[in-house]
């Protein structure tokens, strides 16, 4: 009677195992490689905000006035801006993320601007066609 | 604070230290300390001017539990805390080893959202308005926080949650560490929160939204949760947040796109269809409806939607291969 009871119970315990197993089954689809998944429009979206960051970066008057001393036209480079890659942008928001830690970090943000262009005009990369 | 810090430092530099400090080098510390309180709760400043409508009564969520903590342990007390007000009965203990570190003596942000999540709730990271996260407690929600009660150089971080406010006395309540009403001035709040780079998090139930959501942070943070929560609590998340933004092309993709990870192809292709009334323009919105007119077996409309994407976008090689599959299969099925 025991082992029946066990018996029965075990079946039971297997029943609920594979019922759960169906329910909670996560994805029935795949979506086909086609298809503009939910993940790429995060990522498309997050370099829409890093874009916006940095141009509010730029926007910053003492920002501007460094990069006039150093002969950059602020226009053009917002204008530059628009031609840069997510990996690149990521770059250049994750510097100036830190900022506010020291001040001298505004150098390196405008470092990495201005060594962005130079590879462009010596023909390494192609971030801004203008050039 | 950087130019008390400054002065502080000038004061206290070696060339000085021989002499008394004279009567200006203490005036100007006083001075920099005064202008530093000044300036360093600007939120609380502009409140105080002008108390928001919505905020001009005193609130007190008095049956968020209390998790005092243990040890250094105020991130698992605090996240149990917000947890059990969306009914996620969760002890700290229970949390401890998902998002304590014995190491650091603490909890990372990341692993705290991602211990949310688990437990089936949207770790919603506000905007850093002290407004708006105020709101969200006037809103019925208790608002985790993150507090750096040291100094920048000297960082002392903590984890709380706000439960109350009342702005006629500009102070704020919060459940703190081993203290169940903590009430502290509001201005002194921000100083500790601002050093904390203004980290606020709600954990919403799917279905519910902040009450002052940004449409594309709300987008991630759903796009974060159905990765390990998806179906019904993800479609119900993105139902919502299409009531809030009915024509937005960011949750109609993730609502479509969730309802066709779960075979339901009529109303992913329902969903599609109803915002591109309002949006035609939307290349990848008419790529995906092309897909799925192809699962509903209408081959007519598959074509329609594929060669739309391509018309509206012709440089997009995931358009042209749709378009191109699109075709071989409807050549290989006659």
């Amino acid at each position: 009677m025991k082992s029946l009871l066990f018996k029965t119970g075990s079946v039971w315990m297997m029943a609920v195992a594979m019922i759960t197993g169906a329910v909670l089954q996560p994805s029935a689809y795949a979506a086909p490689a086609g298809m503009v998944s939910t993940q790429q429009l995060v990522q498309e979206s997050r370099v829409d905000q890093q874009r916006a960051y940095v141009n509010d970066f730029l926007s910053r008057s003492d920002v501007q006035a460094q990069l006039e001393a150093r002969g950059v036209d602020v226009a053009d480079a917002q204008l530059r801006i628009a031609g840069l890659t997510g990996a690149e942008l990521a770059t250049l928001s994750s510097q100036i993320d830190v900022l506010p830690a020291g001040e001298g970090v505004l150098e390196t943000v405008l470092f990495i601007l201005v060594i962005f262009m130079l590879l462009d005009i010596a023909g390494v990369t192609d971030i801004f066609p203008g050039l | 604070m950087l130019r008390a810090g400054s002065v502080l430092q000038r004061v206290l530099s070696p060339e000085l230290t021989d002499h008394a400090l004279s009567f200006r080098a203490w005036i100007s510390l006083v001075m920099a300390f005064t202008l530093a309180a000044c300036v360093s709760s600007p939120q609380t400043e502009s409140l105080h001017h002008a108390i928001p409508a919505p905020l001009s009564s005193p609130v007190n969520l008095s049956d968020v539990a209390f998790f005092p903590q243990a040890d250094y342990q105020c991130g698992p007390a605090a996240l149990a805390t917000v947890l059990n007000y969306s009914a996620v009965a969760v002890t700290p203990d229970e949390l401890v080893p998902q998002v304590y570190i014995p190491a650091r003596r603490g909890s990372l942000q990341i692993e705290m959202l991602a211990a949310t999540r688990r437990y089936g709730q949207i770790a919603y990271v506000l905007s850093g308005s002290l407004s708006e996260m105020l709101q969200e407690v006037g809103n019925g929600k208790p608002v985790l926080v993150m507090q750096n009660l040291g100094l920048s150089r000297w960082p002392q971080w903590h984890y709380a949650v706000v439960v109350g406010y009342d702005l006629t006395r500009s102070e704020i309540r919060l459940r703190s560490g081993t203290i169940r009403d903590y009430v502290m001035p509001l201005a002194l709040f921000e100083k500790t929160w601002a050093r904390a780079d203004h980290w606020a998090v709600v954990a919403l139930t799917p279905g519910e939204l902040p009450v002052h959501a940004d449409e594309i942070a709300y987008f991630q943070r759903v796009a974060d949760f159905e990765q390990s929560q998806s179906g019904e609590p993800a479609i119900r998340s993105w139902r919502a947040g299409l009531q809030r933004w009915p024509v937005s092309r960011l949750m109609s993709m993730g609502l479509s796109n969730q309802l066709y990870a779960q075979g339901n192809m009529p109303e992913a292709a329902q969903v599609l269809q109803q915002l591109l009334l309002a949006d035609a323009g939307f290349a990848s919105a008419h790529n995906n409806l092309a897909w799925i007119s192809l699962e509903l077996g209408d081959s007519v409309a598959a074509l329609h939607h594929a060669q739309r994407a391509v018309e509206l976008d012709a440089d997009d090689d995931n358009f042209r291969s749709t378009l191109q599959a699109v075709q071989s299969k409807i050549s290989s099925g006659k």
